[in-house]
């Protein structure tokens, strides 16, 4: 009774490295034909990144191009030769949607110009995603993660919120290109919804500063309305200590005292005398002294570990939740019961588990599925397109595919 | 930039403070039109009840709040009192004529007013339900009082940042809140195409939670295969140096540089000529950098502390090596790429207010759609008459009705307007403050701004 979503939907993947594909994981995980077009050889960047099982570097065992490329289609192909240019413009053709990831002018260096892409299919959509986009004065500079991070400001404001002026220190992982990810396919989904009311050819501009500073959300308007630059999230603004992460017995608890229950802390930790005390009733007492706020828990927590406490708070309806490491997810209960992670096969990975869906939609399911390896589907796919096996083997000994 | 792509969808949102919001900003953003609903019992406090301009609440500070202006522009807001059971009847009429709803109450709200999915579904058959929450609609903990802090921590995101002799590091801007909210509209976005194409609606469950872990795929992938449970690195790469974050010339100011290849090296110490200790031979790999990393950022700090932090970006961008500044949120607001790009959008705000530059939340430049300008964020209840009588055909004396019945009001239950504690913020240094901002908007904005 369920169906995939992009049943028959074709996406043209020519994208590397981390958001473009994520984005097109999204799609293909949805029920999308993915069909990722990868450098003879080498492949995706991604396959040279671990991690790699016993760090053994391996094209065809990357954890980060397993997570990425679930649910697409391999073929090589060398798109800066000829007979590799006229091959994608065949397949082109059918194609509903382009996703490329090359800096700014590299669809046009390849020939694939707007004009030519529209000649070849009018109803395509791009979608084109890159640091900074396709304009403006920054379009051509340079970028990874953390300097695209640092651009998009989000790593001013990573100080803890007792020493504000200390080195920043970005997020961890690869939140700019997941980010810029997802967005990029938020948007070409409500294109493919639009479509019908746009009768022009349909292309997308995705900059991934521009998708970091969306992130920031509403604290980009604390400076039109007050000048503010935040350093850090301030104990100052809203009225209370918002979360930190405090130390326990066995690590840390992440916590919001402010909302959902603070009058419970006295309860909580055993002193009930406290409870009229101005520090537990007025969140602007706890404000202006977070230290103050700390030194009344933090004993009473390092006696404890973070299960218990968290146990404990929760009774009281106080938001105090541990943090995990992710080795811990795989104990996690909650994660358990709602099966958050898969087991699929890979030909060289065994069996192996797989995070994931990022939300549960339950009348259209979430493919776990697996990467392919570097050209899998060159035969099947060549041959769709009319290639004989002959053609095949002579595109491969010149290097094409 | 706004879009009209999602024309004739309509979407209503019963979500409040940040997550939900940023789903339903983005469809709006999109075109959809977005309906949110307060009641004067629970109005979308945290959002307007922070930040006002000139630090002024005014005499209705629940229609001034920052966050609130750049978190719902572009919606329409109601105020409809869920608790009461002609609220809950007036909801269901709205849910008939409706592609979408969005809610973000702990999991027992809706099914105790009777408007769990499976009774939603009687009413329209077509429409998709997204709840949002921390955990997620079922298992064993789905009930836990969780915000932000919860996202993050419990995802591995937190554990993962920050220094690593130094405690986790949560976000200081609600990322978590962004990831989950984003992947509602994702999880929406996705069911709403569907909905196109098959005339069928369904559940959407999204925990932030595991929508965050997502964000971690590279991580959780080697605790999987190499029973590795990383820790928190700083700003150092698995894979090249140098890679962090480097003091510039200045009070707190930071410049991030990343060098990912030999011959991006080669380059960087062809550029700068001091500290001479850099030109050793054995810097001059990939591994020799890797295993001498905290001698290496020393260096570079040397070189960077006597620059300022735009010229170290020139510099390194020249020679094609990626390298930026940790613009703050005075840098961003001014900044010149973004601005060329359309990334904000002025929007006049009403009376006291002006004009102020509101960012996307969804910047894609998209061609081949009409653009439209997006409406400033909705007043406490400002849509009651277009949605009570235009769309449910209901009559001014019925709004009346419902009005003395506090079904519906004007204004909501608000604790009084207060400043922002700007002594606070200055002592604890959790932030600058820059008095000249008006001035400085007015320059790139046009003098419109903080005038109405």
């Amino acid at each position: 009774m369920s169906e995939r979503v992009f049943n028959g939907v074709k996406i043209l993947d020519l994208t590397q490295g981390i958001a473009g594909p994520y984005c097109t994981k999204l799609f293909g995980s949805f029920g999308a034909e993915v069909i990722k077009v990868e450098r003879p050889v080498k492949g995706d960047i991604t396959r040279g990144m671990g991690p790699f099982p016993n760090d053994e570097y391996d094209l065809e065992k990357s954890g980060t191009f397993f997570y990425l490329n679930a649910n697409k289609k391999s073929i090589t192909l060398n798109v800066k030769s000829k007979e590799g240019i006229e091959i994608l413009k065949r397949i082109l053709k059918t194609t509903d949607i382009l996703v490329e990831s090359y800096a700014p002018g590299g669809l046009q260096k390849l020939g694939l110009s707007k004009k030519i892409l529209r000649k070849i299919n009018s109803r395509i959509i791009v979608t084109s995603i890159s640091a900074f986009g396709k304009t403006g004065p920054y379009r051509r500079y340079r970028a990874d993660n953390l300097t695209v991070s640092a651009l998009g400001g989000t790593v001013y404001p990573m100080r803890p919120g007792i020493q504000p002026k200390t080195r920043p220190t970005a997020l961890g992982g690869y939140q700019a290109e997941f980010s810029t990810g997802l967005l990029s396919y938020i948007a070409t989904v409500a294109a493919l919804i639009g479509r019908a009311n746009s009768s022009r050819s349909v292309s997308i501009d995705v900059s991934m500063m521009e998708c970091v500073a969306s992130t920031l959300m509403g604290h980009i308007a604390e400076y039109s309305y007050l000048g503010f630059s935040r350093r850090t999230n301030p104990f100052a603004i809203h009225g209370y200590p918002i979360g930190y992460s405090v130390p326990c017995k066995d690590g840390y608890i992440s916590l919001t005292p402010g909302i959902g229950g603070a009058p419970n802390i006295p309860f909580l930790i055993n002193e009930p005398d406290l409870q009229n005390s101005d520090f537990i009733t007025d969140p602007r007492m706890r404000m202006a002294d977070p230290e103050g706020f700390d030194a009344l828990i933090i004993p009473w927590l390092m006696r404890r570990n973070k299960r218990d406490v968290t146990a404990e708070a929760q009774e009281l309806r106080l938001a105090f939740t541990p943090v995990l490491s992710a080795g811990e997810l795989f104990e996690d209960q909650q994660l358990k019961a709602r099966k958050f992670f898969n087991t699929t096969r890979h030909p060289r990975l065994g069996k192996i588990a797989n995070p994931g869906p990022p939300a549960k939609l339950r009348g259209t399911p979430w493919l776990p599925g697996r990467a392919p390896l570097l050209g899998e589907h060159n035969r099947e796919f060549y041959r769709g397109l009319g290639y004989t096996q002959r053609e095949i083997k002579k595109l491969h000994s010149a290097g094409i595919i | 930039m706004a879009y009209k792509l999602l024309e004739g969808i309509r979407i209503i949102d019963l979500t409040m403070v940040f997550a939900g919001p940023v789903a339903t900003k983005i469809l709006a953003e999109l075109g959809a039109e977005v309906i949110k609903i307060e009641s004067w019992q629970r109005p979308d406090v945290f959002t307007r009840a922070n930040v006002y301009p000139e630090n002024n609440p005014g005499t209705d500070p629940w229609n001034r709040g920052c966050l609130f202006h750049s978190l719902n522009a572009g919606k329409r807001a109601i105020s409809l009192n869920m608790a009461a059971e002609e609220g809950r009847d007036i909801f269901k009429q709205l849910l008939k004529v409706s592609n979408a709803v969005i809610e973000n109450y702990s999991p027992r709200v809706m099914t105790n007013w009777g408007l769990d999915y499976g009774r939603i579904k009687k009413i329209n058959p077509r429409i998709i339900m997204v709840s949002v929450s921390g955990l997620g609609h079922d298992g064993p903990l789905k009930d836990y009082y969780m915000y932000v802090p919860g996202m993050e921590g419990m995802s591995g995101l937190t554990h993962n940042t920050g220094n690593p002799d130094e405690p986790p590091l949560l976000s200081g801007f609600a990322y978590g809140d962004w990831v989950t909210g984003a992947n509602a509209a994702m999880a929406l976005m996705t069911a709403l195409f569907h909905q196109k194409i098959t005339g069928k609606g369904q559940y959407v469950d999204v925990s932030g939670r595991e929508a965050t872990i997502c964000h971690l795929g590279d991580i959780v992938l080697d605790c999987i295969l190499n029973k590795r449970d990383r820790k928190r690195m700083g700003n150092r790469h698995p894979g090249y140096a140098p890679h962090g974050c480097y003091r510039c010339k200045g009070d707190d100011e930071w410049v991030a540089i990343a060098i990912e290849t030999d011959s991006q090296w080669k380059r960087f110490v062809r550029e700068i000529h001091e500290p001479e200790a850099l030109r050793d031979q054995a810097f001059a790999s990939r591994q020799g950098r890797l295993a001498r990393q905290t001698e290496l950022d020393c260096l570079i700090e040397q070189w960077t502390t006597r620059r300022n932090k735009f010229e170290v970006m020139e510099a390194l961008q020249r020679l094609r090596i990626p390298a930026g500044p940790a613009l703050n949120m005075k840098e961003i607001n001014l900044n010149p790429h973004l601005m060329k790009r359309g990334f904000f959008q002025c929007v006049n705000h009403g009376e006291g207010i002006g004009n102020r530059p509101i960012p996307s939340q969804i910047p894609a430049k998209l061609r081949g759609f009409r653009k439209f300008a997006l409406r400033r964020a909705p007043h406490f209840g400002e849509d009651n008459e277009y949605v009570f009588c235009s769309l449910l055909g209901m009559s001014k004396q019925d709004l009346e009705h419902l009005e003395q019945e506090k079904v519906i009001s004007r204004a909501p239950e608000f604790p009084p307007g207060r400043p922002t504690r700007v002594d606070l913020l200055e002592k604890q240094q959790a932030g600058c403050i820059d008095p000249d901002y008006l001035t400085e908007l007015r320059k790139h904005f046009g003098v419109g701004i903080g005038k109405a």
